[in-house]
Order: structure tokens, then sequence, then C-alpha cells
């Protein structure tokens, strides 16, 4: 056992802290010292979420201005949508289609008379045309109606432009499908001959109302 | 470790301090959040909150297509504050001035500008005056694009019938504010109302609402959608051919019923004069209802089909039953008093369905023997005459059974062939459904339902059907009125080839009421069903004292042109059968 060993230690513990001497910071006092640091994350958040709602706050109000807008505008559509609807109603109004029918010439037919699509068959006794549909004109009033009859000159100028581009389809249909799996009336008016069942035998093709002719379904 | 004096006096000024700046605080707070907090905040609601009226829609009428006739619809009412206006009038801005201003809004709609000047200048103290009632939105929008501060606005709900005068009578029609007035739109009040509800709301200085601070303080609720069984392209053909029919014939009125038999759904009921609910004052008063189901009449011999059913169903007779028709009747009759036939005749061999095809009076009161005129009154019950039909329209009148036991000789017979009681083209078209309905009377409809706007259907009628007469009876009477449509003098206007129609005329005698006897008016009738072996629709048409033609014919061309336009509207198919060739003499 050597003696500066044993006498070192109450030495440096007896000795007087010198001035350019620092204290080492112990590892506890090491983990204390960055509270400035937390401070400072702490109220920069504070900052930042107050920051951020305030923003909110802005974008939420300028919203409010975006909504009363657009209710607005919504309101206004509606009533757009209100009033062209009104107009669609009168317009489709049956003494409106009736004049404007007769306007483009159309008449009533004579004797009912069905054809039967299931079937191909002609039921009813055909007769010619009944002519006008109102003999004296629509009399049933409608204080709405004014003014919506079609002008048969610039439908026919209308109906002319149809037609032709209609004839110039069907000369381009004609020539692709020359030879083509067109049936003839022939196939029509003798179902029998192809072998199919007979019309009045088999079931309806179409979905149909017991007693009551298939229907269309226009109006 | 000790604080100096110095120290320990700074800290006790501070803690001092602190302890004063919160009781200030405190008492501020507790002032205005508990001692004037009230107060203060119905001051705050007043500047902040305002509410806004949600305006419910009320229901629209449909027909059984969804084609709408009765729709409502936006106007707005042009508004001023006059003591406004009188201030800007006083010291208009650059550029403008009050008469042309006046002028203005009044070439925008249609207004009188003096009207709308003495509005405005009537009473300078108001801050509300109503300018025009009811403008449409493109003038609303034209009016308010002018910019005028002392102008303002308010919606009126209004009604609007797309479909003019078809079923105009049924629908009925509303006054100013969408009050109800006639008809369904009265009738079915309970279904198409609709109520108003409110929003409250906060709002900035801009009076832009603060988000999320609405609040519903009362629902507004939507009317229900009433859906009829007209078709109304039927009505509007059956009108149609009933005016053009009722001003050649110069008559007075007409009906026209389409009933479909299987449902007892009336897809048809016309009548003339009518009324446009568009323009109500183009219509005297007295036609503004709906004499369809409110003005009964002696129908004539169009009744001669339920005495021969009730007859049959009694096992009474047949329609082979050979009768003999003397030239006149008058078995029990006090003296001069007799039943006569349309044209004079000596004594018939008829059989019973000869009978029907002669429309003979005289052979109605000789079969009608066969059966006590109690019993026979309550067969005319059970058919339905009497009463109100199911429809229970506003006003609707039962007509008139005399009571079995203190009828007098003459009625008791006349009963049987529509003279001495009254009925409603409703209840004459009920007649023809149980006729055509193998004996079953189903409840005659006019409004399938009222869908609430939550997609659920209420007041949907009742349609059980009560038997008034066999099959076999009702189906024989068709027969026996097929062979009015097949040889009597309508036969060639009511014939459509292909299909068995079953037909009765009538010409009934209108007693006058000032004499309080039969005159030389006459209401005319045809009814008839289509077709015999598949009986679909029955179609009644009656003219009210035409002056032209005074029978039957004069119906006739109506009967026939709609029952053909039935056939194609609802697509029936022609017979497959052929008549059985019932004789008519014996």
């Amino acid at each position: 056992m050597s003696l500066p060993a044993y006498s070192s230690l109450p030495l440096r513990r007896n000795e007087r802290p010198s001035r350019h001497l620092e204290i080492a910071a112990t590892a506890a006092q090491r983990r204390a010292r960055p509270k400035l640091v937390y401070a400072i994350v702490i109220v920069g958040g504070i900052g930042a979420i107050l920051l951020a709602q305030l923003l909110l706050s802005i974008a939420t109000a300028d919203g409010a201005y975006r909504i009363s807008a657009l209710q607005v505008q919504e309101r206004d559509y509606s009533r757009t949508q209100s009033a062209t609807r009104e107009r669609l109603d009168v317009l489709r109004s049956t003494q409106n289609l009736t004049r404007n029918a007769e306007a483009l010439g159309m008449i009533a037919s004579g004797n009912p008379v069905f054809l039967d699509a299931g079937s191909g068959q002609v039921s009813g006794v055909p007769s010619a045309a009944g002519g006008s549909l109102t003999a004296s004109g629509n009399l049933i009033a409608n204080a709405l109606l004014s003014g919506s009859a079609i002008d048969p000159a610039a439908l026919a100028a209308q109906n002319a432009v149809a037609d032709q581009a209609a004839r110039d389809s069907m000369a381009a249909d004609a020539a692709t499908a020359e030879g083509g799996g067109i049936s003839t009336p022939g196939a029509l008016a003798d179902p029998g001959a192809a072998g199919a069942p007979a019309p009045t035998a088999s079931a309806p093709s179409l979905p149909s109302t017991p007693g009551v002719l298939p229907s269309p379904t226009t109006r | 470790m000790s604080l100096s004096r110095s120290m320990r006096r700074r800290v006790a000024v501070s803690l001092l301090a602190t302890v004063a700046v919160v009781g200030v605080f405190t008492t501020r707070l507790v002032d205005l959040q508990v001692v004037r907090a009230d107060a203060l905040t119905q001051q705050a609601t007043k500047i902040q909150k305002a509410s806004y009226i949600t305006y419910g829609t009320r229901g629209s009428i449909v027909d059984a297509n969804g084609i709408v006739l009765a729709d409502s619809v936006q106007r707005w009412n042009i508004t001023a504050a006059p003591n406004t206006f009188a201030s800007w009038a006083a010291n208009p801005p650059r550029g403008e001035n009050p008469s042309t201003a006046l002028a203005k809004i009044a070439a925008l709609t249609g207004a009188d500008p003096q009207e709308i000047l003495r509005a405005l200048t009537a009473d300078p103290t108001k801050n509300y005056v109503r300018l025009v009632l009811s403008v449409k939105l493109a003038t609303f929008q034209k009016v308010k694009a002018l910019g005028l501060a002392w102008l303002s606005s308010e919606p009126e709900p209004a009604r609007s019938y797309p479909q003019g005068a078809i079923a105009g009578n049924l629908v009925g029609f509303t006054g100013t504010g969408s009050t109800p007035l006639a008809g369904l739109e009265l009738s079915a009040q309970s279904c198409l109302a609709s109520s108003n509800g409110s929003t409250s709301y906060e709002h900035g200085a801009d009076w832009v609402q603060i988000p999320a601070s609405s609040r519903v303080t009362k629902a507004a609720k939507d009317g229900g959608t009433l859906k009829l069984t007209l078709d109304s392209d039927l009505q509007w053909f059956s009108q149609q051919a009933l005016q053009e029919q009722v001003l050649a014939q110069g008559a007075k009125w007409g009906t026209v019923a389409v009933v479909r038999i299987k449902d007892g759904d009336i897809v048809a009921a016309a009548q003339y004069p009518t009324v446009d609910p568009n323009d109500v004052d183009a219509t005297s008063p007295e036609n503004r209802g709906a004499r369809f189901f409110t003005s009964p009449y002696e129908p004539g011999s169009i009744m001669k089909p339920a005495t021969v059913a009730s007859l049959m169903d009694a096992g009474k007779l047949t329609p082979y039953d050979q009768v003999v028709v003397p030239s006149q009747y008058s078995t029990g009759f006090p003296a001069g008093a007799r039943i006569t036939d349309v044209f004079a005749h000596p004594t018939m061999r008829w059989t019973a369905t000869g009978i029907i095809e002669q429309s003979s009076n005289i052979g109605i009161s000789v079969i009608s023997e066969r059966l006590p005129v109690a019993q026979r009154t309550a067969y005319l019950k059970k058919f339905g005459f009497g009463s109100p039909t199911a429809v229970d329209f506003l006003g609707e009148s039962g007509g008139l059974v005399q009571d079995p036991a203190s009828i007098d000789v003459i009625s008791d017979k006349a009963q049987q062939f529509g003279q001495g009681i009254s009925v409603t083209s409703a209840q004459m078209a009920g007649l023809y459904q149980t006729l055509g309905n193998g004996g079953v009377r189903v409840p005659l409809t006019l409004a399938e339902g009222c869908e609430r706007p939550d997609g659920t259907v209420t007041d949907q009628p009742s349609t059980e059907g009560t038997r008034v007469v066999s099959a076999e009876a009702a189906q024989n009477t068709l027969l026996m009125m097929e062979t009015v449509a097949e040889y009597s003098n309508i036969s060639k206007i009511v014939t459509i080839p292909g299909y068995r129609i079953a037909a009765k005329t009538g010409t009934a005698q209108v007693a006058d009421p000032a004499t309080k006897a039969y005159g030389k008016e006459r209401n005319v009738s045809v009814a008839g069903i289509s077709t015999v072996d598949n009986p679909q629709y029955a179609v009644v048409v009656t003219l009210g004292e035409p002056t032209k033609i005074k029978t039957s014919m004069a119906a006739a061309p109506v009967f026939a042109a709609v029952m053909k336009q039935v056939i194609k509207t609802y697509r029936i198919p022609p017979s497959t059968t052929t008549p059985p060739n019932i004789p008519l003499t014996w």
C-alpha cells in the first residue's frame, strides 16, 4: 500500500476550486439543461396553433360568403327550373299538341285497327282516316296557351332538309347492305313456311296484359 | 436564506395589485355573465339573429299518367317602402328621376304608372305597400335589376292549370294565395295543403350568415300529390266531341262518362259548359261546378236495362220471354192517365229483347208488373240510385228514387223507364259499370290516392264490389242491349266494325219548372259497353235539351266517337264471338 495512493483522494476532496475550473455537470444536470428548448417548442407550438386557428377561421368566414353566394345561385337556378317546367307543362298540354299536330297536317285515324306485333296479324276493319280530329278546331279552353303553334312553312323547310338527309343515309345503307340478311316481306306473311310455330298457337313474343293488345310505351 | 425588506415589500405590492386586477375582472365578468346576461343576450340577438320563412309547396293534381292538371307555381308581389321612396324622390341620384323609374316598372309589369304613384304617395310614412301582384319570374328579375332601393318583393304562391279546361270542373280552382275555392282543390285540401316553416340564423354586420348558425325552428311541409283516375287525353277528346255536338244541336248542357268496368275508375268525366281554372271569370258562376256529380236529371230510357236486369235476377224474365205489348198502358191508372211509346203502334208481340230494342215504355210497364214495386225500388237502390257515389264529390247529389210506400201508380212504372226518378251522370255510369262487370257494382273512383312527399300513399278508396244482380242477368242484359246497336235507328252511327257493342238509347221528357209538367224539351242519351263478349269500358253520353234533333240520334255520334277513342286508347281487341240472334218479335 503506497502513501500517495492513500493521500491523493482526501487531497482532492479538500482542495478548494480554483477560478479557472468549471464544475463538470453530472448526467442528471445535463438532462435538465434543455428546458429552454422545450419552452421554445411549446410557445412556438401555441403560436402555430393560434395562427392555424386564425387562418382556419378566415377560411371558414370566406366559406360563409361562398356558401351564401352559392345558395343564392341555387335558389335562382331552382326558380329558373320551376319556370321552365311550368312552361313545359303548358306546351305539352293536349290542346297545344293537338293544335300543333293539326298544323302539321296530321289527321285522326278511322276505325280502330291494330297490328299485333307478336303474331303479325291485323285485327279490326280498316276504314279511311277520319279527317281532322277537331272538326271546328280545339274548343277546350286553355288561358295559358298563346302563340306556340308551329309555323307550317318553317317546319316544311326543316322537314325537307331532314328527308334529304334520310334519303342520303338510306342510299348509303343500301349500297353497303346489298345481299345482306334483310328479311323479305314474305317471311312475315307466311311464318309457317319457315318452320316457325303458328302465330295463334304460340305465346306472344311481347309481354301483354290479358285482353289488351300489346301497347307501345308512347303517349 | 433571508430576503431583504425591500424585496418583501415589492412582493406584497405586486400581490396586492394582482388581487385588485383579478377582482376588477371578476366583478366585470359576473356583471356581464350573470347580472346583465339576459338583457345583453337579447340585445345581441336583435342585432345578430334573423329568420326567414321557408315555403312549403302545395301538392299537385295529376291524371292517371302523371300529366299535371294543377300545379303550384312561383309568383312574386312587387312591394315598396313609401317612406324610403319619399326621401329618394326628394333627392334622386344623378341620372334618375321618379317618373322614369315608375314608367319603367309600369312597362315591365303592365301596371298603371299612376296607380303605382298613388300607392307610393298615399301614406309616405308607411314602410310597406304592395305595388304589383303576382308577377312571373322573368318580370320579377327585370324589376329587381332596376336596382331601386325602395323596391322589394315577396314570394306569392300561385296555382297553374297547364291543361286548362280539361277536367277543369273536377279539378276546381283557387283564389288569391292559393286559397282553394272549388272542386278537388277544395275537397282534397287535407292531401294538397302545405304549411310554411321558418329558419333562424345569425349573421354578421353585412348580413352574411355565420357558418353553422342556422336552425330550423319550424319545418316547412309540402303537400301531397293527388292522383286521379282520369286520362287527360281521353278527357280532352270527350269534352271536344261533346262540345262540338252540344253546339251543333243547340243543347243547353251535356255530359260524357267513361268508366273502366273492372275497377270502377272514371277515366273521363266530361261536361259542357266547363270552366278553365286559369280563367274562372270567363265562365258564369252556375257553370263552374261539376254538373257530372251535382246535377240530377230524369234519365229516361237508359234506365230500362236496370229494370230488365232486376227482373231477370229475380227470375221473373228471360230475354226470350214473349210479351204482348198494347198500344197504351193504363192498368190501375186514374182516368185519362196513360203511358205511351214514342211512336204509335197497335198491340205488338215483342219479346223482352224486342221491348229493349224498340225502347217500349208500355212493354217495360207490362213486365214490371211481374215484381212488386218495393223489390224493384230495392234493386234501383242497389244499383246506386238515390245515394251519392263513392267518389263523394264536393256537393254531390244522390238524385231521387221515390219511396215505394208512397209512390203514385204512374211513377211506380215510370221509374222503371227513367221518368219520375232523378239521377246524376255519375250514377248512370255506375249502372253500366255494374251491368258490364257481371252484376257486381264496384265503387266509382275519381282519385286513386294521395302520395305524400315521403312516398307513402294515403286515402286510397275502397275497391270492394257488391253484387247487385247475377252474372247471368247482367250478361243477358248486355245481349238485349246489343240488339239496340245492331238494329235500332242509331245502329248505323254506333256500329264499330269488328266490335260487339251493347247500347241503349234514352229520350227523356224534361219537367218544366214553371208548369211542373213535362214540356217539349228532352234530355237525350246513349249509354253502352264495349265489348259484349269482353266488357271493359262503359260510356254514357247525355245531351240536355237539344233544339235541333230532339232524340237520342243527337247523342249517338258523340257515343260512337268516344267509344272508338276508348278502344284506341286502351287497345281493346275486337270481338271474337258473334251475337246470338235473339228474336225480337213472335
